[in-house]
């Protein structure tokens, strides 16, 4: 039952179809399916078969993300408040727009995608200070500070992911958090991540859910209770 | 010839010397004037100013008339820019932050009586006394499907594209498209003959094939019907499109494509052939990496492959301030030298 239930929530979603996807999950609770199958046996594998899709089919479209986190997010909030048990979250980040960037949208995506991926996120905003990035990263104990730029002088100028990774080295912080970019300049340029210092970059909001597990668990392979 | 007439023949598919050869810096203007960003673009004499300076400077073959892509949100009442000596400005706070926003909206009546025209209409008059009659002179005028991007922000309209009321989103479509229909005849009567119709949506990097089809060309045809297609380029904000390329010109008859730098050029060339011209794009984000041989061998690379049968033009995407000097001029130098006929 489990894969037809699949099958017709991913054929919503890639359908970029939110009120078919919700049905399906809603006639899977009156199935009487829990809602923690629903978010792991269901959501979850819904999004790794979209990050697996967008590695494979270049043809996967903006619409088609969007709607894969904000479909996840919404499942998997809603499924939440009816767990019998907190899940064991797989780590935390904090995610926000450069300096001077004011693009929200990569961060959206990104963000819900991890939400369903049981990973806490701290979203902290558009154009925000690289001093903020690092505390706010100490503030929540997060593995890893997710930097979304959409322009060129936001991903590469001082103000951006450059300055954080200054701050972190002068604080001797490095070693604690792990530094991720997304965002337009860095599909244009795929070598750019690294001039900017980041440990990583993802080319879509989708994929940079596995990139930021990577990463979380190279830092804390651990497993982290709920805050 | 001129480079009017260079960018006629390349068009027509007529002999001409070479290739026409663009290169668009927008924020270039400021340093160029030796003023701050916001005082550059806070008045049109400075814009003209930057524009023919550039011009002389590189060689290019055009000119632009666009400040900066929020200042169509300013002739829907925004007022909020966010200025930056590093890059170009940005809409800092949204005119629709709630659907009843939407009815509210006001599609000016007369755009070029609005006053957040008046500095673009005195940068078109300079531009057409000065250059008008022997080099084109590009807008930049924003597809209704792309526009609310600006008006609320990319990620607020995707919801409501996507998921929200069928009733706001086509109103607010059409205010959109009304507002497209009046900015394209204002730069057409300002003087402006290559209009870059920048329609990401028009894109399947953006919607999938049947929003494709049952969304983006129905709100394109009506941005379009009124005023036709003369001096169009289609243009998805550099996002790739070939595959969607036949269905626009068999819909449209649209006559350039600027093609993503992320795209396959020869492919592109090779959907559009005569048809239509094929607008070649250098990726000038690795320019800011590559030395000047590199630059040469991309641009090299790119004339080869377009210029074989006329129809090409090479162009550059949003240059970042980024990019080394030396690389920009060996952009324009190599695309002259690579794109000359024999």
């Amino acid at each position: 039952m489990l894969d037809t239930i699949l099958q017709a929530y991913k054929d919503a979603v890639y359908d970029t179809d939110k009120e078919a996807a919700f049905e399906v999950v809603d006639a899977a609770l009156d199935q009487g399916v829990s809602p923690e199958d629903i978010v792991f046996k269901v959501v979850i594998p819904a999004v790794e078969t979209m990050m697996a899709e967008i590695t494979k089919d270049p043809d996967t479209n903006l619409a088609q993300h969007f709607m894969t986190a904000q479909i996840a997010a919404e499942v998997t909030e809603k499924m939440l408040a009816k767990f019998q048990h907190p899940p064991a979250i797989v780590g935390r980040i904090v995610i926000g727009t450069a300096a001077g960037d004011l693009h929200s949208l990569g961060k959206r995506i990104v963000s819900g995608c991890l939400k369903a991926l049981m990973v806490e996120v701290f979203d902290i905003g558009v154009n925000v200070r690289p001093e903020r990035f690092v505390e706010a990263a100490l503030e929540h104990d997060a593995q890893v500070i997710a930097i979304s730029a959409m322009m060129v002088h936001t991903a590469t100028g001082e103000d951006g992911c450059r300055k954080v990774r200054e701050l972190l080295r002068e604080q001797g912080l490095e070693h604690r958090f792990r530094l991720v970019v997304g965002g337009a300049p860095y599909r244009f340029d795929n070598e750019l991540y690294k001039s900017v210092g980041a440990d990583a970059w993802a080319p879509d909001g989708v994929s940079a859910g596995k990139i930021i597990i990577d990463q979380i668990l190279a830092v804390k392979p651990l497993e982290v209770k709920p805050s | 010839m001129t480079p009017l007439e260079i960018l006629t023949a390349a068009v027509n598919g007529a002999p001409a010397p070479r290739i026409p050869v663009f290169c668009n810096l927008f924020d270039h203007g400021a340093g160029e004037l030796g003023i701050s960003a916001k005082e550059y673009f806070s008045r049109g004499e400075n814009v003209a100013e930057g524009q023919l300076r550039l011009r002389a400077r590189y060689g290019q073959d055009n000119v632009w008339s666009l400040f900066y892509v929020g200042k169509e949100a300013e002739l829907f009442g925004c007022q909020d820019i966010l200025f930056s000596d590093n890059g170009p400005p940005n809409v800092a706070s949204f005119v629709i932050n709630d659907y009843d926003d939407i009815a509210k909206l006001e599609v000016p009546e007369d755009i070029t009586a609005h006053p957040a025209w008046a500095e673009t209409g005195k940068c078109l008059d300079i531009l057409r006394r000065e250059v008008g009659a022997t080099h084109p002179i590009c807008a930049y005028v924003t597809a209704s499907s792309t526009l609310p991007s600006i008006l609320m922000g990319m990620e607020k309209w995707m919801e409501l594209l996507l998921s929200g009321p069928a009733d706001v989103r086509d109103e607010l479509l059409r205010k959109c498209s009304d507002f497209f229909q009046k900015e394209v005849a204002a730069y057409r009567a300002g003087g402006a003959n290559v209009l870059v119709y920048s329609t990401p949506f028009g894109s399947t990097s953006f919607v999938g094939a049947k929003r494709f089809r049952e969304f983006s060309i129905p709100w394109m045809k009506r941005d379009l019907a009124p005023g036709g297609i003369g001096g169009i380029v289609y243009y998805c904000g550099m996002a790739p499109f070939n595959n969607v390329i036949d269905t626009v010109m068999d819909e449209f008859g649209i006559g350039a494509y600027y093609i993503s730098p992320q795209a396959d050029l020869a492919e592109a060339k090779a959907i559009i052939g005569p048809r239509a011209l094929t607008c070649g794009v250098i990726d000038d984000i690795k320019m800011i990496h590559w030395t000047a041989e590199q630059t040469r061998a991309e641009v090299k690379r790119m004339c080869d492959i377009g210029k074989p049968g006329g129809h090409f033009l090479f162009g550059n995407g949003v240059m970042p301030l980024a990019v080394p000097e030396e690389n920009i001029r060996a952009m324009v130098d190599s695309a002259m030298e690579f794109g000359a006929t024999p």
